[in-house]
């Protein structure tokens, strides 16, 4: 059998521990499918694979048991799922029934976001597929994922790029009983960044997240939401050297100045990757030239817009298992 | 179109503490109260809250106010000479007409006494018709022990009972224990004749009204007067209403016969 | 009499009485819902009919343009207080008939409780003018006819939309606009006579439902935030609070602000004693005074059956459920 395992790889597909058996990678930008997906996915995993699928957790799905020499007609009964995912949100996929292009930059997760969830500040699932639209096909190994508040449910403190959505607060004063149930809750489940003078609520900007909080336990809705805003948590990682939670690098930015900084973030990428080694991730490029040279190069023709704000330096921190000794 | 909220202004006359945390002001002001009633004191920019009358003679008023909050707080500050801002009188008092020619009870609570005080006093000047006054008095120590002064010179006309729950101090000269205890060993002589007022913390009213019971009071001889939360004095704000009653309105002052009825 | 008229035609009438009046209506204000990415109806300032919101029930009732959230009644400076200026333009309210119900309660309580009319309230109501709009179905949750605030006959218009037609029946002396700017028209009014939730008043309530273990459930369920209470027509309750500005300690205010009894600290006395910490006794509180003590009072129950208490609650509690709870068990109490 010879296979171009480089090839096979782009193609979304896996080298596996059986030889001559592969596994196919599903893209599910946002975690949101139509389910008549599933009579695809069940079709490739019954007709080629072992029956089974493994759901993933960047919300794709893995369908394992493929016999290697398979992979082309599974990539044509796969056409209508990059269809009708991938072309329909305007990704430009060259070939239909030649299967994914790309498994580089993997599949952009959301959380439920607003349609669903009461505390989402931001359609999650919307915006993963404008980010999968910006940034797909693309080899560059790079984990992006989009939570709807700073609860964080999808974990984006764990990617290279972590969306987190924000409301910008604005208060009505007249609107205002003073029942307190924003400042209690604020210090209760956020940051403490309100607090009440002469009967009204004040609230410190700079302690607060945007979590949109104080705006639903108001009864009275002198709390409303202005604009979308989001922050950009950076660099989170797994890994077998240097696992850590992302850092903030910019808050209190539009949708715009997000997207900008991702497209930057890939001619970062091509800028600095050593392209000695098999693949890099992102993160151990920033650890390679600095954060200073990362934050200058993907904030090129960024607009910060009137209230964002830019990390001015980063720890990432994290621990490194090779200077940890805890067992003595 | 008159504005039900307007204040107006009444010099303090003079301030005299009662204990730590209890001063009496008495006002300058023509205000015809009756004993029970209560006016909105209020300072600008501080707050306004209702504060029963303690007592009232012609051209004044007085109040003994606790220091329990912002505005109280801020009235302590104030001296002779000062302003502070009043509006009511409201609510309705004493049924004062009722006690004529009667022996009336009082047995009161700590602040309780506050209230009730203008009756005393005015007993004791002999324009109350009422025949026969007793006193309980129950406080925490002596050191809030309210009125001394005039508690000295009252018993001269009234028998007065004191009792502390904890003597703190070694040489208190009254008794110890609940003002229930006091009611317990009173020997009521004539039953059909004889009106109680009861006014203190609820719980003392409660315990305090068993005990009247107990000895044969009936329910429709016993008043109260209560204490609630009121932002207007005038049946609007809300606060004070218990079912369907407003405590500015038709209280502070009850029957117990209707105090009774009345659930939080 | 009656009119028909254009939308052009009809915002016409609205430009010409513009001049002597401040129109209020529900109006959907996108983007200011509690949740992201949904839309709030209040009641506020509109110029023309089109702003009006006709499909969905306002969040809000129409009683804060008479009722002010924040109200300032006073202003202090170092030698007195002054009262605020008002403006002498009429108003006009666009309501349901539940809604337009409302008013009168609001009336009892303000102009009618006890010896003393509050007079700021006062001088805001007699400048009302009411045009009601025709329910035709109305909304979710609401049981207008059970409270029997399905009619208002005392409108100064009533109001008819169809297709983009809009009628009306006009009494007031507004009416020369009218005759402007419409063709007359045959027109009465219709009001609902039936609703999805239909609630059963108690004659009287026994003073054993008071302490009964049915409002347990309540304890246990409401969380106290008082939107019950902010978004119910009815409500009037408010609490005063003074302030002085911070850039002049020397001057200040005195204003009132719609209050909760739903909410912790409405029976709390300076001190620290509260009268009323249960929420299920708050519940009792809240539903007597709607549906049993202000009838006591003034013959006729409080709530008018708008609903919006249960569009509103977060915990998914009942309002109509409740009364109805409150029926079954005066029945079976009372024999």
């Amino acid at each position: 059998m010879d296979i171009n395992t480089k090839q096979l790889r782009k193609n979304a597909f896996r080298v596996t521990k059986n030889r001559g058996m592969t596994a196919l990678r599903i893209r599910v930008p946002g975690g949101n499918l139509e389910v008549k997906y599933f009579d695809v996915i069940k079709k490739v995993a019954e007709n080629f694979g072992n029956g089974r699928v493994h759901i993933t957790t960047r919300q794709g799905f893995e369908v394992p048991g493929i016999p290697m020499e398979k992979i082309p007609e599974v990539n044509r009964m796969i056409a209508p799922i990059l269809d009708g995912i991938e072309t329909a949100v305007g990704v430009e996929i060259p070939d239909l029934n030649s299967g994914y292009p790309a498994a580089g930059t993997r599949n952009v997760s959301a959380c439920i976001g607003n349609s669903v969830c009461p505390f989402a500040n931001l359609n999650s699932g919307e915006v993963a597929l404008k980010i999968e639209k910006l940034i797909y096909p693309n080899d560059y190994h790079v984990k992006i994922a989009v939570t709807g508040c700073p609860n964080d449910c999808i974990k984006a403190h764990m990617q290279d790029i972590g969306i987190i959505g924000m409301a910008l607060p604005v208060y009505d004063s007249y609107r205002c009983i003073g029942c307190g149930a924003c400042v209690k809750n604020c210090r209760r489940v956020a940051t403490g960044a309100l607090s009440i003078s002469n009967y009204k609520v004040k609230r410190d900007h700079r302690r607060c997240i945007g979590c949109g909080e104080c705006i639903l336990k108001c009864p009275t809705s002198a709390w409303t939401r202005e604009d979308k805003y989001y922050r950009l948590v950076i660099m989170g990682r797994t890994g077998k050297k240097n696992p850590r939670i992302a850092q903030t690098f910019l808050e209190w930015v539009a949708e715009e100045a997000v997207m900008k900084v991702i497209a930057n973030m890939y001619q970062y990428i091509d800028n600095h990757i050593d392209r000695s080694l098999p693949k890099e991730h992102v993160g151990y490029i920033v650890d390679r030239t600095g954060y200073p040279v990362f934050r200058q190069e993907v904030l090129l023709g960024v607009d910060l817009g009137q209230l964002g704000r830019v990390a001015e330096s980063i720890n990432f921190g994290g621990y490194f298992y090779e200077r940890t000794n805890i067992f003595g | 179109m008159s504005n039900p909220y307007s204040s107006f202004k009444a010099s303090i006359l003079s301030v005299k503490p009662q204990t730590d945390i209890d001063y009496t002001f008495r006002l300058a002001t023509d205000l015809k109260v009756s004993s029970g009633q209560f006016v909105e004191v209020s300072i600008p920019r501080v707050g306004e809250a209702p504060i029963s009358v303690s007592d009232f003679g012609e051209g004044w008023i007085e109040m003994t106010i606790r220091r329990a909050g912002k505005l109280t707080d801020v009235i302590h500050e104030m001296i002779q000479g000062k302003h502070l801002y009043i509006r009511g009188p409201y609510g309705n008092g004493f049924p004062m007409d009722k006690f004529k020619g009667k022996n009336l009870i009082i047995a009161a609570g700590g602040t309780g006494l506050a209230p009730v005080k203008s009756i005393i006093s005015s007993f004791n000047q002999g324009i109350t018709g009422i025949k026969d006054l007793t006193l309980l008095a129950g406080f925490k120590t002596p050191a809030d022990v309210l009125f001394r002064d005039e508690i000295s010179k009252w018993h001269e006309n009234i028998q007065i009972e004191i009792t502390v729950d904890n003597d703190d101090t070694g040489n208190w000269p009254g008794g110890t224990g609940l003002i229930t205890g006091l009611i317990e060993q009173m020997d009521i002589a004539n039953l059909e004749q004889t009106e109680v007022i009861i006014v203190g913390p609820p719980v003392m009213i409660k315990f305090s009204y068993l005990e009247f019971i107990k000895k044969g009071i009936r329910k429709e001889n016993v008043w109260v007067s209560f204490e609630r939360k009121m932002c207007c004095g005038i049946g609007k704000c809300g606060h004070c209403k218990i079912d369907g009653t407003y405590v500015c309105l038709e209280g502070p002052v009850f029957n117990y016969a209707k105090a009774e009825q009345l659930v939080d | 009499m009656g009119f028909e008229f254009t939308m052009d035609s009809f915002n016409k009438v609205l430009e010409d009485i513009s001049k002597n009046f401040i129109f209020y209506a529900p109006r959907r204000i996108p983007g200011k819902g509690a949740f992201s990415d949904t839309d709030v109806v209040v009641y506020q300032e509109v110029e023309g009919f089109g702003q009006i919101e006709l499909d969905e029930k306002s969040r809000f009732s129409p009683k804060e343009v008479i009722n002010p959230i924040t109200q300032t009644l006073f202003y202090f400076n170092e030698n007195g207080y002054t009262e605020p200026e008002t403006n002498n333009k009429g108003i006009i309210i666009f309501c349901r008939p539940c809604d337009a119900n409302s008013f009168k309660r609001l009336d009892e309580i303000f102009l009618n409780n006890g010896p003393f009319k509050d007079s700021y309230y006062e001088s805001l109501r007699r400048k009302v003018k009411i045009f009601v709009i025709e329910c035709v179905q109305g909304f979710e949750n609401c049981f207008c006819v059970s409270m029997g605030t399905n009619r208002f006959d005392d409108y100064d218009a009533f109001i008819r939309v169809a297709e983009d037609r809009i009628t009306c029946d006009v009494k007031d002396n507004l009416l020369p606009a009218f005759v402007k700017h419409g063709i007359s028209a045959e027109m009465r009014p219709d009001f609902i006579s039936e609703n999805a939730v239909k609630v059963a008043i108690p004659d009287q309530v026994n003073k054993t439902i008071f302490t009964h273990e049915m409002w347990r459930e309540y304890s246990e369920r409401c969380i106290a935030c008082g939107r019950c209470t902010v978004v119910c027509p009815t409500c009037t309750c408010f609490t005063m609070q003074d302030i002085f500005y911070e850039d002049n300690h020397k001057c200040g205010e005195r204003r009132r602000v719609w209050a909760s009894c739903m909410i912790d600290g409405f029976t709390e006395v300076a001190g620290g004693h509260d009268f009323r910490p249960d929420k299920g006794m708050r519940m009792r509180f809240k539903a007597m005074h709607k549906i049993y003590d202000f009838r006591k009072r003034f013959g006729y129950n409080m709530c008018v059956g708008c609903g919006r208490c249960d569009d509103v609650c977060p915990e998914y509690i009942s309002f109509s459920n409740c009364i109805n709870k409150v029926s079954a068990l005066s029945r079976e109490v009372n024999g």
